[in-house]
């Protein structure tokens, strides 16, 4: 009789090992996948960029070097190879588009202009849509390091070796207010 | 993890510090308050399945009762052996009631479970609503686009519904068949961040599955209905009919009356009870959802916003009747005291909502 008791309660155990180890693959791989879907994210800005350029270089004339550095911002985050070098292309890109799009406030008949509404829209969009990508990696990360530290996943996580995820940052750069120069 | 393919941690180099403590702080905010709700839910549901077992009880320990004093009278049962009466009923446990209230927890449990695990169709016509394609709509799309990849949800499906009254509304039994509706005068009279808060509202009922949810607590609440109804039915006949003959049972007669009175009770009362355990679920869902929107969206000022403008402009429009009331953002009927009918409403009332959403501090 008492070693099925015993026969039970391993049982039971092992289930809960199993559910444990499942669920922390899952959250895992929830992790990874939300950092490829910034890079999807990424992907449609770099895209959407020089469409904009485009249709807005006739009526911005004056703003010919604010256009010169995004284009450049852009060509530089494509070009990046190492996720570090990405995330700081990515992110002085950021800062370059924030300063269109402020200066593009100056420009009524832009705003007008069906096809710049539309890019606009696309673009404001696109950069939540990374925002919220980066958002989303970022809950991530914490399920998955609160059952990397919380008892009793951290049993297991330390038994298969599980680590704990490292935080999307916003680099100071980014956090700061740009600074428009309305000439 | 492999070592060669390279995890998101590994791609900040030296950037192993811990997150910043006041990030974590103000995340626990919308975080507790999914909690709060969600365990609130859970109560509630207890308490349903509770009411179920207690019906159940009552019910077999009526029918063990009655059974065993006709069946002692025409001979079917050795009495000797049945001592049960209505009174023991009562102190002592039923074994029928045992079996009635196991019987009628596990029907409901099997029937809500089989609504929870295999969902179904979607709903979308329900509401004449008209899907519409990311060309006509653009900004709408990519509204919802953003608050699914703040879930991590894949992409519902849109519609919108051509009435000036702005109001909004989530369906589907699971996120991968789901599907968010707006209102033409909601695209009209809200702002993006406004209406980025209402389809995070929205996108939070996907997340948290209510549609399912709600299926799932109306099948018990019909099951509690459909029992009591019948429990009421067969006492009126029953009861009318044997009322005669009662007369000259014996003394044990008298628990058999306060046992009949305590199950007609119950069997009047437990309907109505299970109705308001099903309208306090579906508040809870509401204020859980507006506090997943903020979670999604980070700033609850655009969902405040949204639902005082929401709250100045309801009134019933085509497409929202009483069956379909509780799937909108705001119940397009207009509630007429703050508490006169709080315990009937499928929405807590704006004022709560807004002084929950702004508790929840500026993130």
């Amino acid at each position: 009789m008492a070693w099925l008791i015993g026969l039970g309660v391993l049982v039971v155990i092992a289930l809960i090992v199993i559910m444990l180890y499942n669920r922390l693959v899952a959250t895992r791989n929830q992790t990874n996948n939300a950092w490829k879907q910034i890079d999807v994210q990424l992907k449609r800005r770099h895209d959407l960029i020089p469409n904009l350029v485009e249709v807005v270089k006739d009526y911005m004339s004056y703003e010919q070097e604010t256009l010169r550095q995004v284009i450049e911002a852009r060509n530089q985050a494509v070009k990046a190879t190492s996720p570090a070098a990405a995330m700081q292309a990515e992110n002085a890109l950021s800062g370059a588009m924030g300063k269109l799009f402020a200066v593009m406030e100056a420009y009524p008949d832009l705003k007008a202009n069906q096809n710049v509404s539309r890019l606009m829209e696309e673009l404001t969009g696109t950069e939540n849509k990374i925002s919220f990508a980066r958002q989303f990696y970022n809950d991530s990360v914490m399920s998955l390091n609160n059952m990397v530290q919380s008892f009793p996943s951290n049993m297991i996580a330390g038994m298969f070796s599980f680590q704990p995820g490292t935080y999307f940052e916003v680099p100071e750069a980014e956090t700061a207010v740009p600074k428009v120069d309305l000439r | 993890m492999s070592g060669t393919d390279a995890g998101p941690w590994d791609k900040t180099p030296a950037a192993a510090p811990p997150p910043p403590p006041p990030a974590a702080i103000k995340a626990t905010d919308f975080l507790a308050a999914q909690r709060a709700n969600k365990r609130n839910t859970w109560v509630l549901i207890v308490i349903l399945l509770l009411l179920g077992g207690t019906l159940g009880y009552l019910g077999g320990a009526v029918i063990e009762t009655y059974s065993n004093s006709y069946g002692s009278r025409y001979g079917l049962v050795e009495t000797d052996s049945y001592s049960y009466s209505g009174r023991s009923a009562l102190t002592t446990l039923s074994l029928f009631g045992v079996i009635g209230a196991g019987a009628l927890i596990s029907i409901g449990l099997a029937a809500s479970g089989v609504t929870f695990a295999f969902g179904g169709r979607l709903m979308l016509g329900l509401a004449g609503a008209r899907e519409v394609t990311a060309e006509e709509e653009p900004m709408l799309h990519n509204i919802v686009e953003e608050m699914a990849i703040a879930a991590g949800l894949p992409k519902p499906k849109i519609a919108v519904m051509e009435t000036e009254v702005p109001n909004a509304f989530a369906t589907g039994m699971d996120p991968q068949n789901a599907a968010i509706g707006v209102t033409r005068g909601l695209l009209t009279k809200l702002n993006r961040d406004e209406l980025q808060g209402v389809i995070g509202h929205e996108m939070g009922h996907i997340l948290n599955m209510d549609t399912r949810y709600m299926t799932a607590v109306a099948i018990l609440v019909g099951l509690i209905a459909l029992v009591c109804d019948m429990a009421r039915r067969m006492m009126w006949y029953g009861g009318v009919a044997g009322g005669g003959r009662r007369r000259d049972r014996e003394e044990k007669g008298g628990g058999n009356i306060i046992l009949l009175v305590i199950f007609i009770a119950f069997a009047i009362l437990a309907p109505i009870a299970a109705q308001l355990v099903r309208f306090a679920v579906s508040r809870q869902r509401e204020y859980l959802a507006d506090a997943t929107s903020v979670r999604l969206t980070r700033n609850p000022v655009g969902l405040i916003g949204a639902l005082e403008k929401l709250a100045a402009e309801q009134r019933p429009f085509d497409g929202a009747n009483r069956a379909t009331q509780h799937m909108f953002i705001v119940n397009p009927f207009k509630v007429f005291g703050a508490n006169s009918t709080a315990l009937f409403s499928t929405h807590p009332p704006l004022e709560q909502r807004i002084q929950r959403l702004q508790n929840l501090g500026i993130l």
